[in-house]
């Protein structure tokens, strides 16, 4: 009786329930949701940016260059953020690409060291862009 | 019992290609680029440490007329967007929001990145005329 009931009743998906803090449990989990925020602070900095851009066009009489130390603080916030994403992603390449060369396998170093490369290349190409057309 | 023959179609998954494509490579560029924009545009220039293009109008507006770097700032705005589109949307799901994997959220979220795209397009071929001088 109580078996036939039981099989009628629709089934039930177990659901653990965790709380909002979870991730401030451990130092690992904590980094990972680190890792997920930096979203937030590059879109703010890429949208000042944009800003930034927008202002130009309004003609030289309401351009000024931002020398606040508010401002300075919020790129150093947002610089931090920015390299503990590049960090973190760049190295997760090498977990990723799987290459074979004369069908060797390329080892995952070779592979993140490369990543590294293309940012430091990338690093002093565009700043000596933005330092070299300055005045 | 009913003998029924489920015929299950195998599709590519494009749009699931097509989005994590967009996250993998705005996560490479916001990676490889961000960085030395932020310090060289937000910290060394406004602290006066090295001259910097965008902190006179005559040195900013003549370079922001490229062709070349409209086409690189439009990469280095827009596409990152899509990489943050999705780990914000995680980041929800994380802390405990789980309306954020519907597809009203990815249309929200997305659409959003769509938008700033737009915007950026907008901004740059209206900012300076386009000119190689």
């Amino acid at each position: 009786m109580s078996a036939e009931a039981g099989a009628s009743r629709a089934t039930k998906t177990y659901r653990q329930k965790m709380s909002a803090g979870w991730w401030t449990q451990k130092r690992h989990y904590f980094l990972y949701m680190v890792r997920e925020f930096t979203a937030l602070p590059l879109a703010l900095w890429l949208l000042w940016l944009l800003y930034e851009i927008y202002r130009a066009g309004r003609g030289p009489s309401h351009f000024y260059a931002p020398t606040s130390t508010a401002f300075v603080t919020f790129s150093v916030i947002c610089l931090a953020f920015a390299l503990y994403h590049s960090f973190t992603f760049l190295s997760l390449a090498g977990v990723i690409l799987h290459f074979k060369v004369l069908d060797k396998p390329v080892p995952s170093r070779l592979i993140v060291m490369s990543q590294f490369g293309l940012w430091l290349v990338a690093t002093i190409v565009i700043g000596a862009v933005l330092i070299g057309f300055g005045r | 019992m009913s003998a029924r023959v489920e015929h299950v179609e195998h599709k590519p998954a494009l749009a699931h290609l097509f989005w994590w494509f967009m996250f993998a490579q705005g996560g490479v560029l916001a990676a490889i680029l961000i960085p030395v924009h932020i310090l060289v545009q937000g910290i060394l220039g406004p602290l006066g440490i090295v001259p910097v293009v965008d902190r006179h109008y005559d040195t900013w507006i003549s370079i922001l007329g490229n062709p070349i770097v409209k086409l690189y700032l439009l990469v280095l705005i827009s596409l990152p967007f899509f990489h943050f589109a999705h780990r914000l949307r995680y980041l929800l799901v994380d802390l405990g929001v789980p309306a954020a994997k519907t597809v009203v959220a990815q249309v929200i979220f997305y659409g959003v990145a769509v938008l700033v795209t737009l915007l950026t397009i907008y901004v740059l071929l209206t900012t300076a005329p386009i000119s190689l001088g």
